[in-house]
């Protein structure tokens, strides 16, 4: 066999070889299972009777969806005449009402605890008078049972509170008028009011501590010279000022002591506030703010009480307005007086008293 | 010399001035006013009504809800004499803050009663004295001067117990109701009747003096708006009109002149009839029904209710017709409103959600406030200082009755005017002279 005889022999072997064995080597392509799905015949009634019941689908909406702003609620604004055109202006259209998920199964409706909404402390000032059952009882008289008597066991001790004649009556801070006090149907989970919240404590008023300074004995200045300078500084001061000078303290060495505390101050404005009643204020009193200039003997008592300004009132609510504060000045005070820290009579000696009842007028 | 005025100057500047302790109070308390009024002294033939005078006096001020009456089983010392020196420090024991002394002194039919006023904390006499007379049938009203004395001296308000109320007495069943006019003190005490029950009466309202009344009457056979002197009870129609219905009278400040509503072919408007003259002048000219008109103090604007907007709301306009603005904001229907004597404020009735309230907005309908709440609340009217609301209160189903009751502004010391059988439709007068 010549060379050329050999070569496309062994060529003709390779293509055999490559033909009988070349997905073996070069492919493992497994080939996918045959999916078979059983089918059956319809007629076209059948086909359009499927369509027609089958849900329509939403058209794609290529923009976003931007939800529409809700219509401010309309300014009250006084009617036309009925005889007026309508003007032709496009209104816009209402806020979709937005609704909440389906769920899948009925769910439970939360409730409150209480079978009855949140009420205000009741304040017995409110229809003081009771009303006739026969009247109107549910709009008046419409606190709960309590589910637990309030009675004394029958073997329980009687005990009877000794109660003075002439105590003052609760107050409250929140004014239930009948209107809100029957509004039972509307359910409230939360206090539909709440207290003010409290001005800031006044900051006491810092003042220089004077630190006593050591001197040595043979430097003690003789009184009587020290007087002399004292009265000589004094008067000059009271010429260079123009200012007469006051009763209290004027001339008295009162003791400074360290300056007063936010406590003390504090206490102090508490032990006047319980007795600053302007339950009886005339409603331009109430808008009326007073300034008291009280004058205190060391002894906490009050000795003098004066108003020295007013604002937001005429003169006859602002003189109102100081007799409410006057009397709370001098009716808490007591016997005793005010609890003050004697070592710093002098920065209590005389107080400057703002009484502002802005913030409780009824309007 | 100039040395010390040197150094006087110098420690001016350099030294902080002596600041007096400053504190500001904002939250003070709100009750009432603890007072004692001691029965008065009988200063000569007085007997009963020295007792009965401090007793309309004390309750006249407890019924304001501003005061509370220490009872005289607390009392420390008695009150011996009419200028006897206070014992103060017995009165403080028992928390007394305002105590009030009087004396009563009677001859023949004449009587006179005289008091004083004392802050018991600060121990100072609050005003003068004031001496009243008068013959003894008019006892009650000289005890109401005394209360509106002290009222005003503690309060700084205007005064309204020497007041009287005329108002709808009602009787029979509530389908076969007979009405009448009657007139009472602010409390109830007093009632005299002013009509028979022959025809059904409305909506009676005082004049600006209390001398006359205007009235709606059926006595005609349909609605009419009549003129009562009160000192004669004579009784005239006004603005008679063939085929018209007259109602809802209101007197304006003046006295001179009457707005009212006027229906005709079913639509009512508003009418201002000069009295003297009985010229008649139209106020509105709408399809829609305009009613329920009342005169701001000053006599220069009307607030009526109307429903032009298609439903019942309160609208505000000249005293001299024109454009009217709305008021009323909120939810509901609003109707019957009345200008506050201060003129600071109106009072409506409103209907919402099933209920009826009394309620009081500013003048731009702004901060309006509900103060009652009930099946029926309707018709308020104020008292001559503007403080309290007097309204016709009446009961759900057959046996429910009209009732009246009175309220404070401020939504507090809801009460009943007890009166002798139903009643409704009350119309304050002014402070009696």
């Amino acid at each position: 066999m010549d060379r050329g005889t050999r070569l496309s022999a062994g060529l003709h072997v390779g293509l055999i070889l490559w033909i009988a064995l070349g997905d073996f080597f070069f492919s493992n392509d497994v080939p996918p299972p045959i999916e078979a799905a059983s089918v059956s015949l319809i007629t076209d009634a059948q086909l359009k009777g499927l369509e027609a019941r089958a849900p329509k689908a939403d058209k794609p909406d290529d923009k976003p969806k931007v939800a529409p702003k809700p219509k401010p609620a309309p300014k009250p604004q006084p009617d036309a005449p009925q005889t007026a055109p309508v003007a032709p202006v496009a209104q816009p259209l209402e806020a979709p009402t937005p609704t909440a998920p389906l769920a899948a199964q009925e769910q439970p409706i939360p409730v409150p605890d209480s079978p009855t909404p949140a009420k205000p402390r009741p304040i017995d000032r409110v229809a003081a008078v009771p009303v006739d059952d026969k009247t109107d009882t549910p709009e008046i008289a419409d606190t709960p049972t309590p589910a637990v008597s309030d009675q004394a066991a029958p073997d329980a001790p009687v005990v009877t509170e000794n109660k003075p004649a002439a105590s003052p009556q609760e107050a409250a801070p929140v004014i239930v008028t009948e209107a809100v006090d029957t509004k039972v149907d509307a359910p409230q989970l939360a206090p539909t009011s709440s207290r003010r919240p409290q001005a800031r404590p006044e900051k006491p008023i810092e003042k220089p501590v004077e630190k006593p300074v050591d001197l040595p004995a043979d430097a003690a200045p003789d009184p009587a010279t020290d007087q002399a300078a004292a009265d000589a500084i004094a008067a000059a001061l009271a010429e260079a000022t123009d200012a007469p000078a006051t009763d209290t303290g004027a001339g008295q060495n009162l003791p400074e002591g360290p300056p007063m505390s936010g406590s003390e101050v504090e206490g102090l404005r508490i032990a006047i506030n319980k007795c600053w009643n302007v339950g009886q204020l005339s409603s331009e009193a109430m808008r009326t703010v007073v300034t008291l200039r009280v004058e205190m003997s060391e002894a906490g008592k009050p000795t003098s009480v004066e108003m020295t300004s007013y604002e937001g009132g005429s003169d006859a609510s602002a003189q109102k307005a100081f007799e409410a504060g006057k009397r709370a000045v001098m009716r808490c005070a007591g016997a005793n007086g005010y609890d003050l820290p004697a070592d710093k009579y002098g920065q209590w000696n005389v107080l400057n008293l703002i009484f502002d009842p802005a913030g409780m007028r009824l309007r | 010399m100039t040395l010390l005025r040197l150094i006087a100057a110098l420690v001016l500047m350099t030294l902080p001035a002596h600041a007096e302790l400053t504190i500001r109070f904002t939250d003070g308390e709100i009750e009432p006013m603890p007072f004692a009024a001691p029965n008065f002294i009988d200063e000569g033939g007085a007997g009963q009504f020295a007792t009965d005078i401090a007793r309309v006096v004390a309750s006249d001020l407890q019924g304001t809800g501003l005061f509370r009456e220490v009872g005289a089983e607390a009392y420390i010392s008695q009150i011996t004499s009419f200028d006897a020196p206070i014992a103060y420090a017995d009165w403080k024991a028992i928390n007394t803050q305002a105590l009030i002394t009087g004396a009563v002194q009677a001859s023949g039919d004449q009587i006179s009663v005289k008091f004083r006023v004392f802050d018991v904390f600060t121990g100072e006499q609050l005003g003068d004295g004031l001496q009243f007379a008068g013959t003894q049938a008019t006892w009650r009203r000289m005890a109401h001067k005394v209360a509106d004395a002290v009222y005003s001296r503690i309060t700084g308000e205007g005064a309204y117990f020497d007041s009287r109320v005329v108002f709808v007495a009602e009787s029979g069943p509530k389908n076969q109701r007979q009405k009448r006019l009657a007139v009472m003190d602010y409390d109830g005490a007093n009632v005299q009747y002013l009509t028979d029950s022959s025809s059904i009466v409305l909506a009676p309202r005082f004049s600006p003096n209390g001398d006359r009344i205007l009235f709606t009457s059926y006595a005609s056979g349909f609605p009419q708006i009549y003129l009562m002197d009160v000192g004669t009870l004579a009784v005239r129609a006004l603005g008679e009109q063939p085929g018209t219905m007259t109602f809802s009278p209101r007197f304006s400040p003046d006295g001179n002149r009457v707005a009212f509503a006027l229906e005709r072919d079913g639509n009512s408007d508003l009418y201002l009839l000069d009295l003297a003259t009985m010229q008649l002048t139209q106020l509105t000219n709408s399809p829609s029904i305009e009613t329920a008109p009342s005169f701001s103090p000053d006599g220069s604007q009307i607030v009526f209710e109307s429903d032009r907007s298609g439903e019942q709301q309160i609208y505000i306009m000249s005293a001299v017709g024109g454009e009217a603005t709305r008021v009323s904001n909120g939810k509901g229907r609003y109707g019957t409103p009345v200008w506050s004597p201060r003129g600071d404020m109106i009072a409506f009735t409103k209907q919402n959600e099933g209920r009826f309230h009394i309620g009081v907005m500013m003048t731009d309908g702004g901060e309006e406030r509900l103060l009652t709440s009930s099946f029926l609340d309707e018709g308020p009217t104020w008292a001559p200082n503007g403080r309290v609301i007097m309204f016709t209160r009446e009961s759900a189903g057959a046996e429910g009755q009209a009732q009246l009751f009175s309220v404070d502004v401020t939504g507090r010391n809801l009460r009943q005017i007890v009166t002798e059988g139903p009643s409704s439709d009350p119309a304050w007068s002014p402070l009696l002279p």
